[in-house]
């Protein structure tokens, strides 16, 4: 989501220690947490062409291995493809009384390639019924793949069988260098992904390649023949068909276009969605969309003074309530985390199991996960490695936003909600915006020119409103987040 | 396409098979016979906005997070499923770093929470490409070229042999040689990859050797106008264009090409198996689709073989596979071969061993066995 007051100056901690605008973090309202892209677990929802909006079942689109099956792509500039009709004569040109024929063929209206470039006959129908190619070691593949299936197969069940009757060990085969492969590959370190041909039976092996002593001639018309450039196809034209992977352009082939996915995001900790679009591939709506923008109060830098080393400067910030609930907003000063040391990366990872998890205080989202029972992993937040280079003094009273209200957007009759505001702090407000006034100190230690970025956390009221089966009442929470403003360069002089 | 393919084996696991190499990554499914994509295996940088190849690395956690964007693209832009009920399987280059294999199991179990993991390496599984279990392997890449001889399905690593004459190396020389017949021109690395393959090509070895005389008696092949932007263009001339792979055959200060590479792996294994693997050499990866490339490889082999160090091999003729398959995805084919038999669940790695030992099964080690070998 591009986002309206770029370049993106405020940014937000995630709960995984990245920071990003607003715009890019979900909230989570189960556990109370902020999300980002990098934080949440991405899921695919369903298929879609994006040219025709053609919706696909995810069985339908795998047998379609993820392409529409009417849609193409030029193999040539990968644009789309269009249908386009041309009038030929009649089939039998002797009968005065038969109409001419409409046939079709693909036409790409950037690069000009069409099928008919290619000798691809033109078809009778719109939807085509294009020719499609086949794999010509299909035959080939689908043996060796079928022996090898077969021959792992069996050694499986001889190992079922062994373990079963715990009888002496299985007659591994001996190779000729005289030791087992197995020894050898103790020997080496190599690890046990044994070679299914190793426990073939004799008749399995008549599928066996033959080498050859020929190898592909020297295309001795390279030497004289000059070369035309637009006949030689690019290496993306190539790896785009990689099973043909055609060297020349008269033997490109009409692409089906790929099919895209919408996506659904998940929390991690609770499993819960945080987003999850409408399946229509017509729609732009979600059906759960718990971003961050609805939730948390979003700040906004109006002014900074002119930022001089060791100097205070004046710094205006709107905090806006994009809730519908009043809420109260407290600043404390940032201070690193206690360093939870990250060097151990053996701890980095946490693993729980959901039964440790039915101890904690998220009863609710326990039984919903249960459905799921792996474990669920917890990957510990990685330390914010941006620096902050100037501290801000906060206030110590907190101010109250005033619940949003679209209406109030046209209303110009001023402020209704009779709020007691601290002329120290808050210098201007209306409806659920206020605009605060704080003192800013960049590190007397900076050089002209530095970025100086600065941070503090802020509290506010969150009213949950899900309703668990203890709590039926909305919930009063307090919920931290860290901010950081980037305020600009520092200058010189005084 | 054929595009109701396989309609037999919807009911079959879906198992991802990927193959992330140095330049390109092939992704796709097993029981299928051509990856879904090759791509090239860089990410976008969100906070330069340039595209950085992911073994770009500055350190783990670097490397971590440019995982988690490339996996995420794989899976969301290619794939399209979510990952964390696919299996999957990762081929893997013998000599793929500890830190970048760790890295990504770690991307794989603990960021996407795929439940189970079948790491195979390259060589072997190229094999299953042919339904054979002997022979040499020979994989150039985009950073270097690595034989190694496989042996009854046991590759014999201590006979390995690795050099950097792979795509890199020609792209360098291209670069050099196209500086000095083009002043102030300066390619990106997408047109050199583009000038050497619509326009290189590997010339037969009569004709390297005469092109290393100080009078060369034969005329070039002709010059390429190659466009670029705009109405700029450059002149390829015709020697550029067959010379830009001679240093594959060009024998360094060690008397080491790919050629020896070759012999120098076969001559260290055992006698009993060295006429097998002459004649059954494998090469894969996309560098061998060079035009003209196998025909000159061979020739060279015949020539090293009167040279002495190599006599004693008494070697014959050569043979050489030929994949049913492009060259540049036989690794990922194999894998794709592996990922749809009963291996996975017998000797893939789940998701809570991973997690509750934390870490790859101990053949990440297998540096410190080389060198104790
Ligand atoms: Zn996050
Ligand atoms: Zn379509
Ligand atoms: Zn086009
Ligand atoms: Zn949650």
């Amino acid at each position: 989501m591009s986002y309206i007051i770029l370049p993106d100056v405020v940014h937000y901690a995630c709960t995984c220690g990245i920071l990003k605008p607003i715009s890019k973090l979900y909230f989570c309202r189960h556990c109370l947490e902020l999300r980002c892209g990098f934080c949440v677990c991405h899921e695919a929802d369903s298929h879609y062409c994006d040219k025709c909006a053609e919706n696909l079942p995810s069985s339908e689109a795998r047998l379609k291995k993820n392409r529409c099956g009417n849609c193409f792509d030029c193999p040539s500039c990968h644009q789309q493809l269009s249908t386009r009709a041309a009038t030929v004569g009649p089939k039998n040109p002797d009968d005065p009384k038969a109409a001419p024929r409409k046939v079709f063929y693909l036409l790409c209206l950037l690069c000009r390639w069409s099928s008919r470039d290619v000798g691809i006959p033109d078809q009778a129908a719109v939807s085509g019924g294009w020719p499609e190619r086949e794999n010509i070691y299909a035959h080939r593949l689908q043996e060796i793949q079928d022996m090898y299936k077969a021959i792992v197969l069996s050694d499986k069940q001889q190992k079922l069988d062994k373990d079963k009757k715990k009888q002496r060990r299985y007659m591994s085969f001996t190779d000729r260098t005289g030791i087992t492969a197995s020894m050898l590959r103790k020997r080496i370190g190599w690890p046990d992904v044994p070679n299914p041909l190793l426990k073939a039976k004799p008749t399995e092996l008549n599928n066996k390649a033959i080498a050859k002593e020929e190898v592909e001639e020297f295309p001795e018309d390279l030497l004289t023949s000059p070369v035309n450039l637009s006949l030689a196809t690019t290496m993306e034209q190539r790896l785009v068909q990689p099973e043909w992977q055609p060297t020349t352009i008269d033997k490109l082939f009409p692409i089906h276009k790929h099919l895209s996915v919408k996506r659904s995001q998940r929390c991690r900790s609770c499993e819960h969605n945080v987003s999850k679009p409408e399946y229509n591939p017509n729609s732009i709506k979600f059906k759960i969309q718990l971003f961050a923008y609805y939730h948390i109060p979003e700040v906004r830098i109006i002014t900074v003074e002119p930022l001089r080393a060791g100097k205070v400067s004046e710094l205006l910030l709107k905090f806006s309530n994009p809730t519908q609930h009043q809420t109260s907003i407290t600043l404390f000063p940032y201070k690193v985390d206690d360093v939870i040391a990250c060097e151990d990366n053996r701890t980095e990872v946490i693993s729980q199991s959901s039964e440790e998890k039915g101890s904690g205080s998220q009863p609710s989202s326990i039984t919903h996960t249960s459905l799921t029972r792996q474990p669920s992993i917890t990957i510990k937040p990685r330390p914010i490695k941006t620096r902050v280079v100037a501290d801000v003094v906060v206030p110590n009273a907190s101010f109250v936003l005033p619940p949003r209200d679209d209406a109030a957007e046209y209303d110009d009759s001023g402020d209704a909600h009779n709020i007691q505001n601290d002329p120290k702090i808050v210098v201007w407000r209306k409806s659920n915006k206020a605009v605060i006034k704080l003192q800013v100190t960049p590190n007397s230690d900076l050089n002209i020119g530095d970025e100086v970025t600065t941070a503090f956390t802020i509290q506010h009221i969150y009213i949950n409103t899900i309703t668990t089966v203890e709590n039926k009442e909305p919930q009063k929470c307090e919920h931290k987040v860290k901010v950081f403003l980037t305020l600009g360069n520092l200058v010189g002089g005084s | 396409m054929p595009i109701y393919e396989g309609i037999g084996t919807i009911t079959d696991k879906l198992v991802v098979v990927m193959d992330i190499g140095a330049a390109y990554t092939k992704l796709g499914f097993s029981g299928e016979f051509a990856p879904r994509c090759i791509i090239k295996s860089e990410v976008l940088c969100k906070e330069s906005g340039i595209m950085r190849n992911i073994r770009d690395y500055k350190d783990k956690e670097d490397l971590y997070d440019l995982l988690v964007d490339f996996v995420h693209v794989l899976y969301f832009k290619y794939a399209l499923l979510s990952p964390k009920d696919r299996p999957v399987v990762v081929v893997e280059s013998l000599l793929c770093p500890t830190i970048f294999r760790e890295t990504l199991a770690k991307v794989l179990f603990c960021h996407y929470k795929v439940p189970v993991l079948l790491v195979v390496p390259s060589h072997l599984v190229c094999l299953a490409t042919l339904a054979i279990d002997t022979a040499l392997v020979l994989d150039i890449g985009f950073s270097e070229a690595i034989a190694i001889p496989v042996c009854h399905g046991v590759p014999v690593i201590h006979a390995w042999q690795a050099l950097p004459l792979a795509s890199q190396a020609v792209h360098d020389n291209l670069r050099t040689a196209l500086a000095t017949h083009n002043t102030g021109v300066t390619l990106s690395d997408w047109n050199l990859e583009d000038v050497k393959v619509r326009c290189c090509f590997v010339t037969p070895q009569k004709r390297s050797i005469e092109f290393q005389k100080s009078t060369p008696n034969l005329t070039p092949c002709p010059e390429v106008k190659y466009p670029l932007q705009g109405s700029n263009s450059i002149i390829i001339p015709g020697k550029v264009r067959e010379t830009m792979f001679e240093l594959f055959f060009e024998e360094d200060n060690d008397h080491q090409c790919l050629s020896t590479m070759i012999l120098d792996a076969i001559l260290k294994v055992n006698v009993d198996l060295r006429l097998q693997l002459a004649e059954n050499i494998f090469l894969v990866g996309g560098t061998v689709m060079t035009p003209g490339f196998k025909a000159r490889l061979k020739e060279e082999l015949y020539q090293q073989l009167n040279n002495e160090r190599y006599s004693k091999l008494k070697i014959k003729t050569f043979k050489f596979h030929s994949p049913p398959c492009k060259d540049n995805y036989t690794a990922w084919l194999g894998g794709a071969i592996y990922g749809c038999t009963e291996l996975l669940s017998m000797k893939g790695l789940s998701r809570e061993t991973y997690l509750k030992e934390n870490r790859l099964p101990d053949w990440a080690n297998m540096k410190d066995n080389l060198r104790t070998l």
